[in-house]
């Protein structure tokens, strides 16, 4: 008898025994936790966006009531006005949600989960019930959260770095109380579930591969998530440690980040011998490399989906991989360009900026990957092909700035100015959030066994994508311009009137924007119930998870034996073959020899554009007169 | 301001209107949209059912891509036309600034030439190679000299901006000017107050732990210390006065607690119920005195700081007798600086975008940035053809709700003589002949809204 037969057995027996509880709350089926983690991050999107909205209502039209202010706020939208305390707690939680709570959970926690088993040909996680708990975790941290907006002296509003003293304070603001608590007390809970998904990430890649996946034949998608949960496993335990020793300050008398304070209204404080800075330092090295816990998922999401709809394989698999990897590494050792005007030593600000302008290299590797991809491909424009492009687009638009604020004595200027507003919501606020779209789209049939609407996607795409570009494109001209970040209104500096009507643009941008994701909404939750049936491979993709049975819901994945794999799963548009696609399971029956290496045979079609290539490098080098 | 608020009154899109009519008209569009999202479903059903294309979506995508291109290319040639006048490059008001400025070019120049090239790239390749059934895609896998090209020349080019930028770092930060005067910038919750050394060119010591509501920067003043200590003192017979009569007043609390709901005033005097409950609670619960033995311990800790520095000749040196604390920073044309800055509370930010500087200003731990105007405020009126223009500084670092008022007027002046005119008017932090034991509020004569020396 056969394991397959053993395990079908056993799977059966299994769904007999599934409870609507343990089907859909306390899942531990990876596809059913990957749901649920997508349903919580877009609620926490749609929150986070709301509040964007109301903040730039305020910045718009300062002088200005809205009913709709008052009517959502109450107490502090009193006459239909913005309170300032309140703008600076928006701020804040808008900028926690999305980072943490879209952009890592929502998408890292989506996708790992969802494509992991699937791609590397694994029955489940390495430890459904730690992957369980990871969810829940996130869920307490959700709704803590949000209860914190709702208390009486307001959430959190030091920013979303929530920088001591202010944050350690309590009479230093009024969201410096309780909110400030159950701030602290959502991110340690975060940080747990966190922490329980990434080495469930990481084991499953290194242990759970089906036959025949190596390595070097993991989707790009595997390799990004794979990185990504190393890198948070790293960094998110600093933050615990930063945030435990806030707790301390705050709640026992300890002075790690506080010395030489007089509050107004209290007096000189006792603490002597802290120093701010230290938190500042233990911060960024979580949240340096969370930039790229946001965005690595989302470049391997893309990565997969344009070598997918360009029928095209990824061009550069191993420099891709490398420049990961790079990205990663260096990703630990440049927090201090966050802290360049703090004080710190010009020296150390030195060194600094030199490994960050580093990471420009592994970045351009990457971007000019994704072009010669979509050279010559045959480009499907399914809506997530669309989001993926404009992630690149969002990707070198973002990333260049980043060359001039990684640059010490630049960043002097343009340090918490609205240029650094324009860098980080492009690069990877707008960036990673086109990932996380992409891959709703692609692997939405993955998930629901239904098809997304294409038109609904296309005009998705396209409001977004123009109204992102009307939003932050503007805001760099404002940041050189000297305007400051986090200001609440900016009527009394008479020199900022010049930019009353950009923020009215922006402001009118990001509404119409937000009624795009309307549309997105309506598609999404009509297409989980109405939506077309979905083909067991809807986009001639070549990875594992389009061999698992589509329209049945199976705890296991597959029926069956695992599927072996032969090859690696860019193999698009190959010259030998028929079809435009080769899946990685298929057996190569013209060649019995399935290990053969790519490298041992060159398809003609690659000579062809070497030709080209030289063709190229001939002009390159008639133009500078090397030849 | 007032007038200022005047002026923009909304142009076009008028927000007061933000209300079920401008929400039914968003509606209306977003309707629209789905019925045009319909039509294309019934011209792709049509298609399906006549089995010919009407039109591919794949190709009006990529003519949107190019549309996109074009005006996108358009948009950004109309910003910096529109908006890049403002853009702070080429007119610093600070010696660096001439450098700063040159890095931002060079760094500008690489970057644009790039952002354009690759996303013209981007979107010309999603109008060229969208999707065709008769053609198959190239199978093309890597190229490793291509692939080391986009590596080195990259790589080339940081090289040359890190080398640049490490120049025009450590030339600003480090510029330790023997000549450069001192100004202390002072940030607190929510505003900034600047000090000058006196006559004898020294400045006198300062503690937090020395702040009072007369003396605000914590300076080493006999008269202001010992006041403070007396006042710390008395505050702290008051509160343990307060812990004594605690059982008292907690039997108080609830006598008026009960009172209160046995008449019903809960629901008519919602504050005051509340009030008086967390009252009754917290003395009940102890915790009403363990927050004032709390404070006793802080103000006792403060006496006992102040009482060790007290003793100190040294510190109590009267060289900042003669210090100025003035609300407004004058500066002199083409004289070195060096501004030392002190936080009070939280961290805020200096930020002085005119001279290209910024720092941070920590609370506990002394920051500095160095540089040398080169501009009077004059001199940038007249460029900006407005006779009401003013440097300031800003703070730029989240510090509370008042964090976008917080600022302070820097003026540039012509020459020695018009600052030493401006300073004579200032007053001392003690004013020098009548009694030396009574400290001078330094902030109560509020210096002039313009000083006379700007006055052409």
């Amino acid at each position: 008898m056969s394991t397959a037969a053993l395990h079908a057995e056993h799977e059966a027996h299994h769904e007999h025994k599934e409870s609507f509880i343990s089907k859909y709350v306390f899942s531990m089926d990876h596809k059913m936790i990957s749901k649920q983690f997508l349903i919580t991050g877009i609620i926490m999107g749609m929150i986070g966006m709301i509040m964007s909205l109301l903040f730039r209502l305020q910045l718009a039209w300062p002088d200005d009531q809205f009913s709709i202010i008052e009517m959502l706020l109450g107490k502090w939208g009193v006459d239909g006005k913005l309170d300032p305390n309140f703008y600076m707690g928006l701020v804040t939680i808008h900028g926690t949600i999305m980072v943490f709570y879209v952009l890592t959970a929502g998408l890292s926690g989506t996708f790992s989960n969802l494509l992991i088993p699937l791609q590397v040909g694994a029955r489940d996680m390495a430890s459904p019930f730690m992957n369980m708990l990871s969810y829940w975790f996130f869920f307490m941290s959700s709704v803590v959260l949000l209860i914190s907006v709702g208390v009486e002296t307001g959430p959190a509003s030091g920013g979303w770095t929530v920088y001591p003293p202010l944050s350690a304070l309590d009479k230093a603001m009024p969201g410096s109380g309780l909110g400030m608590t159950l701030w602290l007390v959502a991110i340690v809970l975060f940080i747990v579930s966190s922490l329980l998904g990434g080495i469930n990430y990481i084991s499953t890649v290194l242990n759970q591969r089906t036959k025949g996946m190596s390595m070097n034949r993991m989707p790009l998608t595997i390799w990004a998530f794979f990185f990504t949960a190393v890198l948070g496993l790293l960094s998110f335990p600093v933050l615990l440690g930063a945030g435990l020793f806030l707790i301390f300050d705050r709640s026992f008398g300890t002075s790690f980040y506080l010395s030489d304070i007089y509050l107004e209204g209290v007096g000189a404080l006792e603490n002597i011998g802290g120093s701010p800075v230290l938190y500042q330092h233990l911060f960024w090295f979580l949240g340096h490399p969370e930039v790229y816990i946001i965005l690595m998922p989302a470049l391997g999401i893309t990565s997969e989906v344009i070598s997918n709809n360009a029928r095209k394989p990824i061009f550069g698999y191993t420099a891709m991989i490398i420049s990961l990897l790079g990205i990663s590494f260096l990703s630990f050792i440049v927090w201090g360009h966050h802290m360049f005007i703090t004080g710190m030593n010009p020296f150390l600000g030195s060194v600094f900026m030199i490994l960050t302008l580093i990471i420009a290299v592994p970045s351009a590797v990457k971007a000019f990957n994704y072009l010669t991809t979509l050279w010559r491909g045959n480009l499907r424009f399914t809506p997530a092909m669309l989001f993926s492009i404009g992630l690149v687009s969002f990707f070198i638009s973002g990333g260049l700035t980043g060359i001039y604020l990684g640059n010490a004595a630049l960043d002097i200027q343009m340090h918490d100015s609205y240029f650094v507003v324009a860098h980080f919501h492009l690069v990877m606020g707008s960036a990673a959030i086109f990932g996380m779209f992409a891959g709703i789209y692609h692997w939405f049939p993955r998930m629901y066994g239904r098809m997304m609407n294409n038109t609904l996607g296309y005009f998705h795409f396209w409001i977004t994508f123009i109204t992102a570009y009307l939003v932050f494109f503007p805001m760099h001209f404002m940041g050189l311009a000297g305007v400051p970040r986090r200001y609440y209104q900016f009527t009394l500096v008479e020199d900022f009137d010049v930019w009353v009507d950009v923020n009215k643009l922006i402001t009118v941008s990001a509404i119409i924007a937000g009624f795009a994701q309307l549309l997105f909404l309506y598609n999404f939750f009509i297409s989980i119930f109405r939506g077309k049936k979905s083909a067991q491979n809807p986009w001639g993709a070549n990875t594992l998870e389009w061999t698992s049975p589509i329209d049945v819901r199976l705890h296991g994945n597959w029926p069956g034996e695992l599927p072996t794999v032969y090859r690696g799963p860019y193999e698009y548009s190959r010259p030998d073959r028929e079809e435009d696609f080769f899946p990685q399971h298929i057996p190569d029956e013209s060649a019995p020899e399935v290990l053969e290496t790519e490298k041992s045979k060159k398809a003609p079609a690659e000579k062809e554009a070497e030709a080209e290539t030289s063709v190229f490098f001939a002009a390159v080098k008639r133009v500078f007169g090397l030849g | 301001m007032a007038a200022a608020d005047v002026v923009e009154a909304p142009q076009e899109f008028n927000p007061s209107a933000w209300d079920w009519n401008t929400i039914l008209t968003l509606s209306l569009i977003l309707l629209v949209i789905l019925v045009i999202a319909r039509a294309f479903d019934i011209g792709s059903l049509t298609e399906k059912i006549s089995g010919k294309r009407i039109v591919s979506s794949h190709k009006i995508n990529g003519w949107i891509a190019i549309v996109f291109l074009v005006l996108g290319l358009i948009g950004v040639w109309y910003e910096m036309v529109y908006h890049g006048k403002y853009v702070m490059v080429g007119n610093a008001a600070s010696e660096h600034g001439a450098t700063y400025d040159s890095m931002f070019m060079w760094t500008f120049g690489f970057t644009f030439v790039v952002f354009i090239v690759t996303e013209v790239l981007l979107f010309y390749f999603m109008f060229r190679y969208s999707y065709r059934e008769d053609r198959k895609a190239l199978y093309y896998f890597h190229n490793n000299k291509l692939e080391v090209i986009w590596t080195i020349v990259p790589a080339i080019v940081l090289t040359f901006l890190v080398l640049r930028g490490f120049n025009t770092w450590s030339k600003i930060t480090s510029s330790d000017n023997e000549d450069a005067q001192e100004i202390e910038v002072f940030a607190y919750q929510f505003g900034w107050k600047a000090r000058y050394a006196g006559a004898d060119g020294k400045f006198g010591d300062n503690s937090f732990t020395f702040i009072s509501g007369t003396n605000p920067l914590g300076l080493a003043v006999e008269g202001s210390v010992d006041e403070l200590t007396q006042s710390l003192n008395d505050e702290i017979a008051a509160l343990e006065a307060l812990v004594a009569s605690a059982d008292d007043s907690a039997a108080v609390w609830k006598a008026r607690l009960v009172n209160f709901e046995a008449q019903g005033r809960q629901r008519a005097y919602p504050e005051e119920y509340k009030k008086i409950r967390e009252m009754a609670m917290d003395a009940e619960s102890g915790a009403y005195v363990r927050g004032l033995e709390k404070e006793i311990k802080r103000k006792s800790t403060n006496v006992k700081r102040i009482a060790k520095f007290r003793a100190d000749e040294k510190m109590f040196n009267k060289a900042g007798y003669d210090d100025k604390v003035v609300t407004e920073i004058v500066l002199v044309k083409n004289q070195p600086y060096v501004f030392k800055f002190r936080a009070r509370d939280v961290i805020h930010s200096a930020y002085m975008p005119e001279f290209r500087a910024q720092m941070n200003c920590v609370p506990g731990m002394s920051t500095q940035f160095a540089f040398t105007p080169i501009k009077t405020t004059d001199e940038a009126r007249a460029e900006k053809g407005n006779p009401e223009y003013d440097y300031y500084l800003y703070c730029n670092k989240i510090c509370g709700a008042a964090h976008y008022n917080m600022k302070i007027k820097i003026t540039v002046v012509d020459n020695q003589a018009q600052y030493e005119s401006w300073l004579a008017q200032q007053a001392p932090v003690v004013a020098p002949v009548e009694a030396p034991a009574a400290p001078v509020a330094p902030e109560a004569p509020a210096a002039p809204e313009t000083p006379a020396v700007a006055i052409n």
